[in-house]
Order: structure tokens, then sequence, then C-alpha cells
């Protein structure tokens, strides 16, 4: 129905160019969630979708229209501003019903629809109320339920959390999430936070300084990121990397010989590698064990540790040099300026080219089959 | 129990201590300056130039004696012919001056900001004089101008006319001014922000609906406190007049506002002496106008209008 296609956009302010050549494709009815660093372009590349700016060049389709000419009333969308942005001086009601009353609908449609969305927000008790005198998360529940009431075919979320505390900012996800189901409407949200990212989108779009990195399910994109970027973005604390080069091509993994001087296997396909090429390795805090005998072992000083309850994080300073981070269990013993080793398994290691790209994993994921669970078990009680 | 009670009673000097410089300027130079003035007005001098006492007299002569009140009279109308010319011409004027200012497609806004604003900068005196040279029928350029773009059948001794000459001297005084309400509305639109007008501009409402909905409603305010400036402005003002016109507000008085009324009354002029307490009248009038103006928006409009957080 209304299919949001993005052809080689491109954004310049000036002199500046902003977004490089965006080509996205967004099907009816996906959530797309458009994640980056501060300053990497999103809330432009928003707003060009909305139409609040200018596309400098490519071509913006939504539905079977080309809608880079049309003023943002005429393109079906509607925006949820980080800020709100609701009219200070009308009452909910009348900042939600503002632009059906611009569009000239009748007053009977105004208030069916306005009533509506307030029921499905549960804000029909706040009506008459001004902003000023609604809390932050209600605050928030008028400027969707604007969004709403105007049927939009496509839903532009503008960093909508980033102003509720810790707590409301997790019950709203979920609202959000409920929602789109029940909405069934295309959603385009950006965010900074990557656990919101996760949550939320059926499709990521990672980007950079301008450009998409890498897009995909949340799951692809923790299993497979495309470069190092994406490798380091998504997931909570960051990769760890430790460079190195290629010390030998096998069949199925290739070995590297890292800085601090260990050797690690890595199941990756190598593509055009040769031995002696530089590489990243990289591995998540959590694929690293406390015991040593997973598979590479790094050994390192540890400089810090952070206990969650859950888990503790384990800072270690490798002999070369290189910090890394291990996710430890929560009853770990382990203390701040012990040497200790810790290792991780072939298969759950990252390599990146000289070019920040991924080389392809070969068993990434398989490892979450029960059977194999049950393999890895064994073998740490062995351990012990 | 007692101990608290004795620490509540003592007198806190040191309250007084800090509010007394303040208070002394304020007394000094404000407060007994109004009071001796509404004071003398009660008075009245004889010939060997001896006050006494004479009461409300001095405002009966001003309001109901035909030689006083016809003048008066006709001040205060003149005077509130050129106040409502301001809130008519100037303030409207400066609004769109600032939505235009405020446009973020307009270049040079800054340009423009400081060009308007440069004739509040300059003096009064110049403002007049310049204006009369201008527009005068000997040698001024604006009747040759007029001529030059085909209009020169409207051009009339605007300033010399008493159909026109107030009108005129009030226009005078509109351009000089009006950058104060364009910047104070101004600055205010820029603290509205981007995303209430981008939100607006995605509810599909033109510019125009967006200035009407919504920007005008939140600088309701600002012109709100504008027009109290004006008001207040417009019944002190003197300099344009007598500058142009002489204490005379000529022609035969059609430009008399108060300020020139008072002027008169207290210094004298020409074949009028001066009265020090009838001055003090007629500034105690004015004084009592301003005040029932500036209750009236305070207690009237202030409290119907909200003001907004943004
Ligand atoms: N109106 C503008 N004029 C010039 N540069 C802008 C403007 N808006 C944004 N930028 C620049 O574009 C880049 C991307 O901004 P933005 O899209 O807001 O980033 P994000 O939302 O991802 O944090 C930033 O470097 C910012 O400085
Ligand atoms: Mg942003």
């Amino acid at each position: 129905m209304a299919d949001v296609k993005l052809s080689n956009i491109k954004k310049s302010y000036g002199d500046t160019p902003v977004l490089h050549g965006i080509d996205l494709d967004i099907k009816h009815g996906e959530f797309v969630v458009l994640v980056g660093a501060s300053g990497c372009g999103k809330s432009t590349l928003l707003r060009l979708i909305a139409g609040l700016e200018d596309i400098s060049s490519g071509e913006l389709h939504i539905g079977d229209q080309q809608v880079n000419a049309l003023a943002p009333a005429q393109r079906g969308i509607a925006m949820v501003f980080q800020s709100y942005a609701l009219y200070p001086h009308m009452t909910v009601f009348k900042n939600m019903s503002y632009g059906l009353k611009i569009a000239g609908k009748g007053k009977d449609f105004i208030d069916a629809k306005v009533r509506e969305a307030a029921r499905i927000l549960h804000i029909d008790h706040l009506l008459e109320r001004l902003p000023r005198e609604l809390s932050g998360g209600q605050r928030q529940r008028v400027a969707i339920g604007r969004a709403i009431v105007r049927d939009p075919n496509v839903f532009l979320f503008d960093e909508p959390l980033s102003n509720l505390d810790a707590a409301l900012r997790v019950k709203t996800r979920v609202e959000i999430g409920k929602l789109h189901k029940e909405l069934g409407a295309t959603i385009i949200y950006v965010t900074h936070d990557q656990v919101e990212a996760m949550t939320l989108g059926d499709k990521i779009v990672v980007m950079n300084q301008g450009r998409v990195e890498q897009c995909g399910s949340p799951l692809e994109l923790y299993q497979h990121p495309a470069t190092r970027f994406v490798g380091g973005f998504i997931g909570s604390p960051k990769m760890n990397f430790i460079d190195g080069k290629v010390a030998a091509l096998g069949g199925d993994h290739i070995e590297i010989q890292l800085s601090n001087g260990c050797r690690s296997r890595a199941c990756v396909e190598a593509g055009d590698l040769k031995v002696g090429d530089p590489v990243t390795l990289g591995v998540r805090p959590e694929h690293i064990d406390e015991r040593s005998d997973a598979g590479t072992m790094l050994s390192g000083d540890v400089t810090l540790v952070e206990r969650l309850g859950e888990a503790s994080f384990i800072y270690l300073t490798l002999s070369d040099g290189t910090e890394i981070v291990v996710r430890g269990s929560g009853e770990s013993t382990v203390t701040t300026s012990e040497h200790i080793k810790v290792s991780f398994a072939p298969h759950n290691a990252h390599v990146f080219d000289s070019n920040d790209r991924a080389l392809r994993r070969l068993k990434a994921g398989n490892v979450h089959s029960t059977a194999e669970l049950a393999q890895l078990k064994a073998v740490g009680q062995e351990a012990f | 129990m007692s101990q608290p009670s004795s620490i509540q009673r003592r007198f806190p000097w040191h309250i007084l201590f800090f509010l007394a410089p303040g208070l002394l300027i304020y007394v000094t130079f404000s407060v007994y300056p109004l009071l001796d003035t509404l004071w003398l007005g009660l008075f009245q001098e004889d010939e060997t130039g001896q006050r006494f006492f004479a009461g409300i007299s001095n405002y009966k002569t001003l309001l109901l004696d035909a030689a006083w009140s016809e003048p008066f009279w006709n001040a205060l109308w003149n005077n509130t012919k050129f106040f409502l010319i301001h809130m008519l011409v100037q303030n409207p004027i400066g609004l769109f001056l600032a939505a235009l200012l405020s446009s973020p497609r307009l270049r040079l806004s800054n340009t423009y900001r400081t060009l308007i604003f440069m004739p509040t900068m300059l003096s009064v005196v110049i403002i007049g004089f310049v204006w009369q040279l201008l527009l005068s029928p000997i040698w001024g350029i604006s009747e040759g101008f007029l001529y030059s773009i085909g209009l020169g059948q409207y051009f009339d001794a605007w300033l010399g006319k008493e159909s026109s000459a107030l009108i005129t001297l009030a226009l005078i005084s509109v351009w000089q001014f009006v950058g104060i309400p364009m910047m104070l509305i101004y600055a205010a639109m820029l603290s509205i922000p981007d995303d209430l007008i981008d939100a607006s501009v995605v509810d599909g409402s033109s510019a125009w609906q967006t200035f009407w909905h919504v920007k005008l409603p939140l600088i309701l305010p600002t012109i709100g406190m504008v027009s109290i400036l004006t008001f207040v402005a417009n019944f002190n003002a003197f300099e344009l007049i007598y500058a142009v016109k002489g204490a005379l507000a000529g022609p035969n008085f059609s430009t008399d506002i108060m300020g020139t009324l008072f002027y008169r009354t207290f210094f004298g002029f020409q074949l009028q002496s001066g009265s020090i307490t009838m001055g003090a009248a007629v500034a105690t009038l004015m004084f009592l106008i301003i005040l029932v103006g500036v209750m009236l928006y305070l207690f009237v409009v202030q409290r119907r209008m909200k003001r907004f957080q943004l």
C-alpha cells in the first residue's frame, strides 16, 4: 500500500554534504529504525522524508508516487518530534484536531477521530488540559495521538523517548511496539539508542557519517555485522577489537597472529585474504569466557570490575596494551590488578579486513542450537 | 517553647538595612517628587507670589472653566488620536516586519533589522528637523519626488494644515519608533521553537495559518506589552511636537498634546505666563490618565492573557 523507497538520496547544506546517497526500501507495515551516532544525519533523513527539508538529489517514493516536490501534508505522513512540539496554547483536544481542522474536516468527524485516538492511547480524560498540565509521558502520548488522527500511511518518529526518564522509556517503548501491531502502519523511527533499535525494529538501518553502513534485522546485525562500525555499534558493552595479521588459511577458518602474541582461529571465509594481510579480530564481551580453555586464550591484567549483579564486566589490559572487556558471571571473584586468563571460541570471532569490511562468518548463530549448548555445558563441567 | 517565639518577635533589622539604599534612592528621586507634584497642584499663588492652599480649585478651573478646559480637552483628544495612530500603524507594521525578519528564507535580515532600527537611535530633534525639511512645500524634496512618480497632485503642505498636521506628526513618530515593537516582537518570535513550526507544517497549515494559529497566540503577551509601552510613551510625548511645531503646537493648537499643554502651563509661552501650581495640576492629570490606562491593562487585559511555557 505505502511502501517507502529512497533512491540515492543526497542532501547538502550549502557546500556541506550531510547525506551521501541513501538507498532504502521500506515495505508497507514495516517498523524501520534508523540508528547511528549523534550527528550522522538521521534527523536530516527523516526530515527529508517528511518534506521539512528539500532533497538535494535523488528520488523519494511513498506508495506509487514520487513525492520529492510534495508538501508534507500531502505525503500521507505524520511526525512525532523529540520535543513533542505540542502547541502550548491549545488544549490536548485542539492539539490533536488542529491538522484535521486545517484540512477542513467536519466537526463530528474530527470529534470521532480524536476520541478514538485518545481511547487507544488512554488519554481520554486529558482532552481539556493544556500541555503544560501534563507529565512528560502524557505529552508523549498526545504527540503520538496528534499523528494517529491523521491516519497516515507512514509514521515518522524522531528520538521520541529521549526526553523520558529511564523507567518510562522502557514502558513507552513497549507501548510503541504494541501500537505498531495495532495500527499496522509503516513506522520509521530514529534513535541513537541501540537497545531501542534492537527491541523495536523489524529492520534496522545503521547510519554512519551520512551513509548507510548496514541494513537488516536485529539478529542479522548482531551476528553478521558487515563493517567494523556496525560491530562496535550494536551490542553493549562494545565489541572488543584486537589487531592482528593473517598467519594461515584453512578451509573453514583462518588463523590470525594477534598483536599480543597469541594465535587465534576464526571461523570465517577467507575471501581474497593472503597470509600476512593486516586484519582486526572482533569478539563480543559476552562471548569471552572467564575460563581459559574455550578456544583462543588471552591473558591480561584486570584494571576494573563492574558488578551488575547478573553479570560482571571485567576490564582487561593485554600484554601489548590493547584493552578488552569480558562479561563474566555475576558471582565472579576476579579482583582489580589480578592477572587472569580468558578465552573465546573460534566460531564467535569476527574478522574485519584492512578496509573494515567483515569477512563472512561460517558458523555464526549455529551455536545457539540446543545440542551445541548442551555440549558446551558439558565441556564447562568437565573443566571445573 | 518560649524561645522560638521570642526569636520571631525580634525585629528583622537586617532586612531593613539591606533594603535601605535602594529604598532611599527610590523615595528621593521618584516618590517624593511625585507626591510633591500632587501636593503642589492643590495650591495657588497670588500676585505677590505667595502660595496658599486652594483645595481642588485648580482642577475645577482646568476641567470646567472654558478658557482652560477647551485646550485641555483638545490636548487630550489629540493625544488619544496620536496614540490610536501608533496602535493602528506602528504596531501592526512592527509585527509585520518582525514576521518577515524571522522568516528563515530572508537573507541579510541583520542588515534590515539595523536599518529599520536606525531612526530610533537618532535624536527626536534631528528627526523633526529632517522631516520638516523633507515635507516643506518651499525647499522640501517630497513634492518633486511625488511629481516624478506621477502623484504630484496629491502633494500638500501636510505639516501646515490643521486637518493633517497631527496625523503627519504621528506618522513621523511611527517612522522613527517602529523599530522598537519590531525588535520586541522579533525576539518573541525567535523564542518560538522551530519544532512547533515544523509540527504545524506537517499538520498541513500554510505559512499564513501557522502565523495566525500558532505564532500570533504565542506572542500575544509581547504585543500586549508593546501596546502598554506605546500608551505610556505617547501620553508622555512632547519632543517631536515641540521640535517641529514649537510650544504653541500649531496650526491653531491642532497638534497640541498633553506634553505641550503642560509645557505652556508650567513655563509659560509668549502671552501666557507660567504657573507652577497649575502646571502641577496638569502633570497630576497626565499621571492619573496614564495610571488608569496601565491599571486597566494590568487588571483587565493581562489577567486574561496567559503566558505559555514554550
Ligand atoms: N540546518 C542545517 N544547516 C547546516 N547543517 C546542518 C543543519 N541541520 C543539520 N546539519 C548538520 O547535519 C549533520 C546531521 O545532523 P542530524 O541529521 O541532525 O544528525 P542526527 O539526527 O543523526 O544526530 C550534522 O553534522 C549537522 O551539523
Ligand atoms: Mg537528531
